[in-house]
């Protein structure tokens, strides 16, 4: 195992450093640039280019960008906020703190709520339950992620006023409700579905009828037996899904005017903010690249017939 | 199985108690007055000098203070009663005093002027500003503000000349001189800008977060006390300042937003009092119930026509001729704004103090050459508009100077409104001249860039003015200047900036001004297709005593309460 995670470690350096030179190449293809305003004349803009090594070739830049990412430089914000560090806008102004409590709760509640309810609508296949939990999670996962948090704004927020309209730095936990709702809302469903159609797949397997024979109740036997294989795709989706739910939302932020991540990193790039989007990309991959290993040992502990490597066979 | 059902209702039912709890967030009315507003979201920046935005000047005019300042007149800016309109007043100067000449001002600076570290506020603190301002490395937006105004300010900025050379210098702590190239009649107007607030050195050299708030040194009547990023900038009252003790709010919180749904949603809920910005289709029902309201704002927006691509002006003029403008402000934009008569906004006056819009003719200047031309041409309807277009056009095409068969690509950036806009237009040239027309929506960086590199046929902007002096729009129109992104040329229209620019205020510079804009929109013309002038918008029912300028500033330091 221990050779499996190193091994995962060195390609990971190896798929950062090309996402990295990737996302350089791309976001130079683009065209506009950090410093044009309405105002700006191309002599300021020139003056600026100068300012921030922007004017030399871009192969110079990608390896300045590079060695200074191995001192831990993630360099200075060109635009939106000109001058201050990324990394203490990032981490020091707590953006990425906001966004990580945010997703982390909506990940939570997502497993907390999806999963039981996957298995109670496979425990009570054809019931009326069975029926019902499906019409919802079918709707649940075809309502835009916008669409329900404008909804829950105007209604609990503008209208019953039951809720704070702005959730700003999250400073109570009023302020998670609407958003953690809407951040989590899809996901639930999507679990749930996800979780009845595996579970369903288990309860139909063998050693379920072995199980059955032998008189082991059925409640049991869905929560011993079919459950943990039945864990196996949501565990596939839970992965990816962390590392990208707590770098942020842009649509929940905006809504409720959180200053995360997520409002950040797509600014970044309608902003031209160079800096700023490599420094969010590499946050977001190495979250990823993380996440995937982590699913991949997971997948070991709810199912040890599976090898992470040819050494483990 | 039935006790993890019983779980999950009970997980259910709380959740939904819990969601049913607490009160909408607003503010106390039992405590200290605090003014919330939300004009924008996040400034680039507070550092006086590298502001360019209409929201980070307004932030600057409440912590920073000019030679000049804004103050309250008893003019209403609309039906509220809550917004006031106000003047160029002595601000950090206690007096001035011009030359015969009008090209040297002496101002004295307030003996109780103080910087919030309880420094005294000097003549030198504008000079370090200035200088700074126009020097190149700075690479602020407003590098180019006193090009052409202050001496060696225009050499300074091509790096001909050194910013100590700049014509501005400390005579004594307390005494500071400024040498203009020429007589500037806007010149106290320009001293109350953001833009050359004054700065101290010691605070702002070699510190690049100096504009933060627990280093910020500021001389206004409000100083910075938070900033929390794309969430929220607080200020409170600077007891340094020389009139703190009239001061209105115990504090303003300039909340940070873009999103028009969430700012509406903020000021329903009553988190927010005043706010600029929510969905155009709500207007209508937020004028209803007399929380919206109209203020003026002296900006045009506009559109460029590409002389490179549509090199014939009558082409340009039918084009000109043939938007309905009253159709975009009534049933499109529906923000009170103005169908625009002219490039120079209305609001923008002449040495006479009329209206420069309507100085020229009583038509507006876009049509008065035309008048002229054409005299048997109905301008004053937009049918007769219409007959005089497909004329032009017309004549164009049978002088071979235009092919029916081109396509005009229509650029714009990202934004319903602008969508809207340009929809109505093609639909006007395609109705009234055949014209074929292709929209494209750009996102806004690759949008200006293609302006730059003039890759459009048709492209949209705003222009909000500097200041109150017809310059600022007509020089854009200049060969060779950096905005003029439809490529328009005119020798006798170079000719009229130049002249005006040497002259000194009065009705030899007008006429100079006039016939520039007349040129503009005369034979050979028509480079720029004015759709409407700007207004400003807000909501607003329970802050009063706020100040205005057309030049789209809010002023709240004397804002107080509705009762």
């Amino acid at each position: 195992m221990l050779i499996y995670i190193l091994k995962r470690l060195a390609a990971a350096v190896a798929t950062l450093l090309l996402i990295m030179t990737i996302t350089f190449f791309l976001m130079n293809t683009i065209p506009g640039s950090p410093f044009l305003t309405e105002k700006s004349t191309p002599q300021q803009i020139e003056l600026a280019n100068q300012k921030y090594g922007l004017d030399k070739p871009l192969i110079v830049q990608l390896k300045n960008y590079l060695v200074n990412y191995m001192k831990g430089d993630l360099g200075v914000s060109l635009k939106m906020q000109e001058g201050t560090p990324v990394k203490d806008i990032l981490f020091k102004q707590g953006k990425f703190g906001l966004s990580m409590r945010l997703g982390l709760l909506a990940v939570l509640v997502a497993v907390v709520l999806g999963i039981p309810l996957g298995c109670i609508a496979a425990y009570k296949r054809g019931t009326w339950i069975d029926g019902l939990l499906r019409v919802l999670t079918t709707v649940g996962v075809a309502i835009p992620t916008f669409v329900l948090a404008a909804t829950l704004l105007i209604y609990l927020g503008v209208k019953a006023q039951l809720l704070p309209v702005l959730s700003g730095s999250l400073t109570n936990w009023k302020a998670y409700i609407m958003p953690v709702i809407s951040l989590s809302f899809y996901d639930v469903c999507y679990i749930a579905k996800l979780t009845r159609t595996s579970m369903l797949d288990a309860i139909n397997q063998d050693y379920i009828r072995t199980a059955r024979a032998k008189g082991v109740k059925n409640k049991w036997i869905v929560l011993k037996h079919a459950l943990r294989n039945s864990l196996i795709p949501v565990v596939t989706f839970l992965g990816p899904l962390i590392a990208f739910i707590i770098t942020g939302s842009f649509v929940v932020e905006t809504t409720f005017s959180i200053p995360g991540l997520g409002k950040y990193f797509v600014e970044s790039v309608i902003n031209r903010d160079y800096t700023v989007i490599m420094a969010t990309t590499f946050v977001v991959s190495i979250l990823v690249i993380v996440m995937n290993l982590v699913v991949d040992i997971v997948y070991k502990v709810i199912d040890p017939r599976i090898t992470l490597s040819s050494s483990d066979e | 199985m039935k006790k993890f059902i019983a779980l999950i209702l009970c997980l259910t039912v709380v959740f939904a108690f819990t969601a049913c709890g607490g009160s909408g967030g607003g503010e106390s009315s039992d405590g200290p007055f605090v003014a919330t507003a939300c004009i924008a979201s996040e400034p680039e920046t507070l550092d006086p000098g590298l502001i360019s935005s209409v929201d980070g000047s307004t932030y600057v005019n409440h912590m920073f203070e000019n030679l000049m300042k804004y103050v309250p007149t008893d003019e209403k800016a609309d039906e509220s009663g809550n917004v006031m309109m106000t003047k160029v007043d002595l601000g950090q100067a206690e007096s001035y005093e011009v030359s015969d000449d009008g090209l040297v001002y002496t101002f004295k600076i307030r003996s109780d002027a103080k910087w919030s570290d309880g420094e005294p506020v000097k003549a030198q603190d504008w000079v370090y500003s200035w200088q700074r301002l126009v020097n190149p490395e700075t690479a602020s937006d407003y590098g180019y503000f006193l090009d052409g105004i202050v001496v060696n300010a225009a050499e300074i900025q091509a790096g001909e000349k050194d910013p100590s050379e700049l014509g501005i210098k400390a005579v004594d702590d307390s005494t500071l001189e400024i040498t203009l190239c020429q007589d500037t009649p806007y010149f106290t107007e320009m001293c109350a800008f953001a833009s050359l607030m004054p700065l101290r050195q010691d605070v702002v050299d070699g510190n690049d977060d100096w504009a933060t708030p627990d280093k910020m040194v500021c001389n206004g009547p409000y100083k910075l006390s938070e900033w929390t990023h794309d969430s929220v900038i607080k200020m409170v009252p600077n007891d340094q300042y020389y009139d703190a003790a009239n001061l209105g709010p115990a504090e303003i919180d300039w909340y940070l937003s873009a999103d028009e749904t969430a700012i509406l949603s903020a000021y329903q809920s009553g988190e927010w009092a005043f706010v600029e910005s929510f969905p155009t289709d709500m207007i209508t029902s937020l004028q209803d119930s007399g929380d919206c309201f109209i203020d003026p704002y002296v900006g045009t927006y506009f559109l460029y026509l590409n002389c490179d691509q549509i090199k014939d002006w009558r082409v340009r003029a039918a084009m000109v001729l043939s938007v309905d403008r009253d159709n975009i402000v009534d049933n499109v934009a529906q923000g009170g704004q103005t169908p625009a008569t002219g490039f120079v906004a209305s609001g923008i006056l002449d040495s006479t103090g009329a209206d420069f819009a309507f100085g020229s003719s009583d038509l507006g200047a876009m049509y008065a050459w035309l008048a002229t031309a054409y005299p048997d041409a109905d301008l004053e309807t937009y049918e007769g508009r219409c007959d005089l277009a497909k004329q032009l056009y017309q004549e164009a095409v049978d002088a071979g100077a235009w092919d029916t068969n081109t396509t005009v690509v229509y650029n714009f950036n990202t934004d319903d409104t602008h969508k809207a806009i340009a929809e109505a237009c093609g639909q006007d040239w395609s109705n009234v001249l055949g014209l074929k027309i292709t929209l494209a929506n750009q996102e806004w960086n690759t949008y200006t860039n293609g302006l730059g590199e003039h890759k459009f046929g048709v492209a949209r902007l705003g222009w909000i003015a500097d200041y109150n002096d017809p310059i600022t729009y007509l020089e854009l129109m200049v060969t060779g200047n950096s905005y003029n992104y439809g490529l328009f040329s005119n020798p006798a229209f170079d000719e009229a900036i130049k002249t005006a620019k040497a002259t000194a205020a009065g009705p030899d510079r007008d006429k100079a001004l006039y016939t520039a804009e007349e040129t503009l929109f005369g034979e050979g013309g028509f480079p720029v297709c004015p759709i409407y002038y700007y207004t400003n918008m807000y909501c607003n029912k329970t802050i009063k005593n706020i100040g205005y300028t057309s030049m789209g500033y809010y002023f709240f330091q004397y804002a107080q309460p509705v009762e």
